[in-house]
């Protein structure tokens, strides 16, 4: 079916650009040298097409009302959340770029990780830009890692902080008096209560991370990751992983025969108690939950002693944006810590702050600290305490693909 | 004069169905080209400019090609010859109805309206583990834990796809037969009744013999849809194996653009293999036929 998608896309892609002579791009580089008042008025009364990803209702609810009526209010702009995941958004750019298309249908992007560095490398991004946002200047740490650097891959300004998160682990308290504090606690208590955990399958995000949560415990953490790729050593390296979970492997819900497809599915087996724990790479998420009663009232998250994974996720414009000033001026104003802020509240969405508490305002910071972040969450000092960086983008497919032969496939079959 | 006539109505109804004409050459045929081309490793964008069989030899080595083709085969016969004998004894049965009977009528089409999607999401309520029927059953205390139940999404049996394929499947091969059957009982049926056939004979001997082109194309249709089809077992099918139309989305949505020869040579063999399997299904039928029937 997808194939014919792209076919599709593909053929029309070709259609139109031989029909349309090339556009002006000279216009649109101007951006990079004008002023940020000349961006603003530019982008008066269009509408910006956002392009994110679209499985968590409140993270969607949340840009159709707050960002969309403040975008309208402040900049007469109108925000037009598409949703669609990375990798279908990437293959779609990737057919623009492949007939050179000029006028895309995407403005602004919600992505991180490989498919950013798929994007980068295929030249599908346009900026740098991220210099003109005035809130970028003012509240981002532009040295910091995690905002320099995404998944390894150097940020160049060709991307902005959108938020953060971090891996943790959900239990219920009520049947886990004391949950597994790491890898091999984890292989102990799985095999103590067989049944009643699993993850998803990679290449699901959540259960890729996890894969690579354990990676760092029993086989190699992130410092063992140099940009480039030795695939033998790699093979070697990764080892001790594939060993700890084929023998997590036969403990698992459905004796590890079957993996669920996706986090959802995960979360659902939860909810149902057919498995005492889940996780999420939201580190409020689970309070969320709770919240609206899908999840018992005596979940609790939690991460690892040796710590857990954290990422930035990020803003990017294509290279064949139609509407470039309007997603330079969304994206800023996604920036300010008034957007942050609510953001960061668990109710809205609960994502963890993009840019740097340190450089707000005192009136902010204490905006931050009154907001309730559930029972179920752990504070932002014991995960800011417990962060570890991603490994570089391109060993990731490597390691998705690794374990469905090596463990999902497994011996025997 | 009256030439020129002529030759417009032979080039009229071309001229008539070139839109769609067009939208097929250039989307359907395009496509299938496009992804040709890709899966003999041409693909600029990347830097892959050199036609090589590289990427055929790589998938057809793999172990997982023969697990995913396997996978692939068992849930499309499994749930084609199933809907096809229900389907057909259905038809045979609302054919057989003194009066045209509306309720029936209507209840067995629904299922053609419902999305695939609708039928996932239902399939998973009542047969998952966690579901309706696995709630009731242990409400009733035949089993005391939901994973007592048997698994039947996720799962290598594949049983809730099936059941999704069959479910959907039994009223299209029931609408396609069920025209040319009440045709034949009315007329021939009844003939061979007077003539003193059993119900069982006129069934084997008139009307199957009769109807079976049509059953036919009706099941090689169902047949070829859910090989090809990808949006069942990718929601509900198993870790491992997969079949092949879940193998090539995989393949294809990897943030690693290397992998995408090999999304193409997949669909490339779906597509070849769907062609082969549909023409052996009609010689083998035919065969069946002419020497049971």
């Amino acid at each position: 079916m997808f194939k014919r998608y792209i076919c599709i896309i593909l053929a029309l892609a070709v259609l139109i650009s031989g029909c349309s002579t090339s556009a002006k791009p000279a216009e649109q580089q101007d951006l990079l040298t004008s002023d940020w008042e000349t961006i603003v008025s530019t982008a008066e009364g269009t509408t910006v097409n956002f392009y994110m990803w679209g499985g968590d209702e409140r993270i969607n609810k949340w840009v159709d009302t707050y960002v969309s009526s403040n975008m309208k209010e402040k900049y007469n702009i109108s925000v037009n959340r598409v949703p669609m995941d990375a990798a279908e958004f990437i293959n779609k750019l990737l057919g623009e770029r492949q007939v050179n298309r000029e006028n895309g249908s995407i403005d602004l992007l919600w992505i991180n990780g490989e498919n950013f560095k798929t994007a980068r490398e295929a030249d599908m991004l346009w900026g740098p830009f991220a210099e003109k946002l005035p809130n970028f200047n003012k509240y981002v740490e532009k040295e910091a890692p995690d905002v320099a650097f995404d998944f390894g891959y150097p940020v160049n300004g060709y991307e902005v902080p959108y938020g953060k998160a971090q891996f943790v682990f959900t239990y219920d308290s009520a049947k886990v008096a004391n949950p597994p504090k790491s890898a091999e606690e984890l292989l102990q208590w799985v095999k103590d209560n067989p049944g009643k955990f699993t993850y998803p399958q990679a290449p699901d995000f959540t259960g890729s991370v996890f894969i690579r949560q354990v990676m760092y415990e029993v086989a190699a953490g992130y410092e063992s990751f140099p940009e480039e790729i030795d695939e033998q050593r790699l093979e070697g390296q990764l080892e001790p992983l594939w060993e700890y979970l084929n023998e997590l492997k036969p403990y698992l819900w459905r004796k590890g025969e079957t993996y669920p497809p996706d986090l959802a599915v995960l979360d659902q087996l939860y909810a149902d108690g057919e498995i005492l724990m889940t996780m999420c790479y939201h580190p409020t998420r689970t309070a969320g939950l709770v919240e609206q009663g899908l999840f018992p009232k005596t979940s609790q998250t939690m991460v690892w002693e040796k710590g857990t994974i954290g990422n930035t996720h990020f803003l990017a414009i294509p290279f064949n944006a139609s509407n470039k000033a309007g997603a330079m001026v969304v994206a800023d104003f996604l920036e300010s810590p008034e957007a942050q802020i609510s953001k960061y509240d668990p109710l809205k969405w609960g994502d963890l702050l993009g840019i740097d508490i340190n450089k707000m305002e005192k009136e902010y910071q204490d905006q931050v600290a009154d907001i309730p972040l559930g029972e179920a969450s752990l504070p932002a000092s014991v995960l800011a305490a417990h962060r570890v960086p991603e490994i570089p983008a391109g060993y990731i497919p490597w390691i998705e693909e690794a374990w469905y032969k090596e463990v999902a496939r497994g011996v025997g079959n | 004069m009256r030439s020129l006539i002529l030759k417009k109505s032979t080039w009229l109804p071309y001229l008539m169905l070139s839109p769609v004409l067009f939208i097929l050459g250039a989307f359907f045929i395009g496509g299938i080209l496009l992804a040709f081309l890709q899966s003999l490793g041409y693909f600029p964008i990347i830097g892959l400019e050199k036609f090589t069989l590289i990427y055929y030899k790589e998938v057809i080595t793999s172990p997982d090609f023969m697990a995913a083709l396997g996978h692939s085969f068992y849930i499309c016969v499994v749930s084609t010859l199933i809907s096809t004998v229900i389907g057909v004894y259905l038809a045979y049965y609302i054919a057989g109805l003194s009066h045209k009977n509306k309720g029936i009528d209507f209840l067995y089409k629904i299922p053609i309206a419902v999305p695939h999607i609708v039928a996932a999401l239902m399939i998973v309520f009542m047969v998952s583990q966690g579901g309706i029927i696995a709630r009731l059953v242990m409400k009733m205390g035949f089993i005391s834990e939901p994973n007592q139940f048997p698994s039947l999404i996720y799962s290598k049996n594949a049983i809730g796809i099936i059941l999704i394929y069959i479910w959907k499947e039994v009223p299209f091969i029931t609408l396609m037969v069920y025209t040319v059957m009440a045709n034949i009982q009315k007329n021939l049926g009844e003939v061979a009744l007077t003539l003193g056939a059993s119900k069982r004979q006129v069934f084997y001997h008139v009307i199957l013999p009769l109807s079976t082109p049509a059953i036919m194309s009706a099941s090689v249709i169902v047949f070829a849809y859910s090989f090809g089809a990808f949006e069942i077992p990718y929601l509900l099918g198993a870790t491992y194996p997969r079949t092949l139309p879940v193998w090539a989305y995989l393949n294809y949505i990897s943030p690693d653009l290397t992998n995408r020869p090999i999304a193409m040579v997949i669909s490339m063999i779906i597509t070849v293999l769907a062609i082969i399997m549909v023409w052996l299904y009609t010689a083998s039928l035919k065969k069946l036929v002419r020497y049971k029937l």
